[in-house]
């Protein structure tokens, strides 16, 4: 292993920072990533395993409080009402993720212009366009053409089978002339590029040993490592360095897999740890120029967190669903209540995404994502026996606007296994979310209703989903405005002209969709306009 | 691992957390042998059997025969145990559904499948594109609904 210095040192393998590299693999520059974690081999999965639901509960948790692998750090959520999810290693969180591959629209770009909340993004919708459809082709999206609720574009592959699940849920919003659409999904509905369609096996988050899903290990880290991009894996980053004459990054110093601690140079450091991952780095750069963290002179990294808060709606129908049969996350998507409607008590919007149901054992420890285990004895039987396999349920999936007041911070307590400050999360939904939740799971029951559900199932209390904080956005967000935002609009900070942010913290706002296809778009987006630029790169 | 008096009344105590169904056709948890998963359990839960020999004292305590006990007094005393030992008495619960729907024969009764979902899956059909076309017809009528 050669600490020799390289053009660009990328730190974290997951799904914008391998994006990120293939975007600049033309340019012939020496390509470097590090990354914390291993790599993991299709046989590990434990969805080839007789008892794989297990597995959701140990070593393949999406929590990484509960998996506590050595390459995981943990993450402070005492003070937040969403615990933070994901994964460390080759691949990132697209290990884990369900796949579902929805664009931000239009309108999410705008907030601001359109609505007088949160910010306008310094990038659109038409710029990332292009964008959108290159990191299409490069994973492999399977959907439906024609969907109203976009300007037009059209997924390479046909959508998954909707299923039982989704012919019935999309009757119910048929009746009641609410828009739907087969989800666009990051899951291959046919053989495709070398890697075997989708088996419905329903497990996405146990990772997907067929090669079906989109997640980076099987995209674009092949590509990668074709073009000979160097990736270091089990590599922990504890710090990235700053001539303190220049104000440039030099390089980082990580932990390698020797247990020492090495310096890598660079000419150009870009950070793709998320959410929670890269305001924990900065905050752990501190130096004399930057006392408060790297690029913080703005005092804005890790705040204006945000997540997508959810619920849940379920349906018990008079005939088996067969909702643990595709991919678990999605089958269709409503749009009908996404855009501001000002008859609405609360502003911005929300989708309604039907999930499928779950295995088993999961259902009977509360539901993916929740413990609230079902209850014990007769009311069990009932419950495993009368509603389990009939069941069709809708999740709600809200906009969370950004507040300052949610943030990262340094846990000083608590460090992972090398030492390093742990990052704290402080969150908790506005009034305006908890509107947004209420009016969605009232439109979810009317939408089951109309489906011909004979019972709705409906949580008690106003409290989300716990173990959702998959998606982590806007800690390090963009912007024109040095003092109020981490990067310009095209992820460089506005403190350190070497340093790239390329991941979901750059957001400004959240949308309500899953945020994977626009994370890799920005990612890729950045990489043109660095090689844009690269002549006054530095300027 | 718990043998003897005890592994009866975990037995007796397992069917109660889940129990048979009223035909026979889907087995109890302590039928189903999820006693045999709980020592091997710490993956899940630190020091399972604390819980479990928590569990199973505080019955004792409450019951000197639970064996000798009808059902509806079985439920009153495992109720009561849940009451001063919350902490245990939902370890076992969470473990014992763990246990029980972990096993591949177990899968089937409730519709799901025995196999490892890989590589074998599901076998779900493709929705026709006539079919596409007809179930999403009136939102394509209802024309975009997105601000630009």
């Amino acid at each position: 292993m050669s600490n020799d210095p390289v053009d660009v040192l990328i730190i974290g393998a997951g799904a914008s920072g391998a994006a990120f590299a293939w975007s600049i693999i033309d340019t012939r520059m020496r390509i470097l990533c590090l990354e914390q974690g291993p790599r993991i081999a299709d046989k590990e999965f434990p969805s080839r395993r007789d008892d794989y639901e297990l597995a959701r509960y140990a070593e393949f948790s999406c929590d990484p409080n509960v998996r506590r692998l050595k390459q995981d750090y943990p993450i402070n959520s005492s003070d937040s009402c969403i615990a933070p999810v994901n994964w460390n290693g080759v691949g990132g969180s697209t290990i884990n993720f369900l796949g579902h591959w929805v664009r931000m629209k239009p309108s999410d770009f705008k907030a601001r212009s359109l609505d007088g909340v949160a910010d306008d993004w310094p990038v659109d919708y038409p710029t990332l366009e292009p964008f959108y459809e290159l990191n299409d082709r490069n994973t492999g999206v399977s959907g439906l053409g024609g969907n109203p609720a976009y300007p037009p574009y059209c997924p390479e592959l046909p959508p998954i089978p909707i299923g039982k699940l989704g012919q019935t849920l999309a009757n119910g919003f048929n009746k009641l002339g609410w828009h739907w659409w087969p989800s666009d999904v990051a899951i291959l509905s046919q053989d495709h590029d070398g890697r075997q369609k989708c088996v419905n096996a329903g497990t996405c988050d146990l990772g997907c040993a067929a090669g079906a899903k989109g997640g980076t290990n099987f995209t674009y880290w092949p590509m990668l490592e074709n073009a000979r991009v160097e990736l270091r894996t089990e590599c922990r980053v504890r710090e990235i360095l700053v001539d303190q004459s220049t104000g440039f990054a030099t390089g980082v110093l990580y932990h390698g897999p020797d247990g020492q601690v090495h310096e890598q140079k660079a000419e150009l450091v870009v950070l793709a740890c998320n959410g929670i991952g890269t305001p924990r780095l900065l905050l752990n750069s501190t130096s004399r120029l930057f006392p408060d963290g790297l690029a913080n002179r703005s005092g804005k990294v890790g705040k204006f967190l945000m997540f997508h808060p959810l619920t849940g709606v379920a349906g018990v129908f008079d005939e088996p669903m067969r909702g643990h049969e595709g991919p678990m996350a999605c089958a269709i998507l409503s749009q009908e209540f996404y855009e501001t409607d000002p008859s609405n008590d609360f502003v911005r919007g929300y989708g309604l995404h039907s999930g499928r149901s779950t295995t088993p054992m999961t259902y009977a420890l509360g539901g993916y994502g929740i413990d609230d285990p079902i209850p014990w004895g007769e009311a069990h039987r009932e419950v495993m026996d009368g509603q389990y396999p009939y069941l069709a349920g809708l999740t709600v999936v809200t906009e969370d606007l950004p507040e300052e007041r949610n943030c990262v911070t340094l846990d000083t307590g608590l460090t992972d296994s090398d030492g390093i400050p742990a990052p704290k999360v402080a969150y908790r939904i506005s009034e305006n979310t908890r509107k947004m939740l209420k009016h969605g799971e009232e439109r979810s029951k009317e939408a089951l209703l109309a489906a011909g559900a004979k019972t709705i199932l409906a949580k008690n209390g106003d409290s989300v989903w716990r173990r959702a904080g998959w998606h982590q956005m806007g800690t390090c967000r963009m912007g024109k405005d040095p003092e109020t935002s981490v990067v310009d609009g095209w992820g460089r900070s506005h403190d350190v002209k070497n340093l790239f942010i390329v991941d979901g913290s750059i957001f400004v706002t959240s949308g309500a969709v899953n945020p994977t296809s626009t994370i890799q778009a920005l990612a890729l987006y950045i990489g043109e306009c660095i090689k844009s630029n690269i002549g006054n790169l530095f300027d | 691992m718990v043998t003897g008096e005890k592994r009866q009344l975990l037995d007796l105590i397992l069917d109660e957390l889940v129990p048979p169904s009223a035909d026979g056709r889907i087995p109890g948890a302590g039928e189903a042998g999820v006693a045999e998963f709980l020592p091997s359990s710490e993956s899940y839960v630190p020091k399972p059997l604390d819980a479990v020999n928590s569990v199973l004292s505080s019955v004792s305590a409450k019951s000197a025969d639970f064996s000798a006990l009808d059902r509806t007094e079985r439920v009153s005393v495992l109720k009561a145990v849940e009451a001063d030992k919350p902490e245990s008495f939902e370890t076992l619960v969470r473990l014992t559904y763990m246990g029980y729907y972990s096993q591949p024969g177990i899968r089937p009764l409730f519709g799901v499948g025995a196999h490892p979902v890989h590589p074998e899956g599901y076998a779900v059909e493709r929705e026709s594109d006539e079919l596409l076309a007809e179930l999403t017809k009136s939102v394509r009528s209802r024309g975009s609904n997105y601000r630009a």
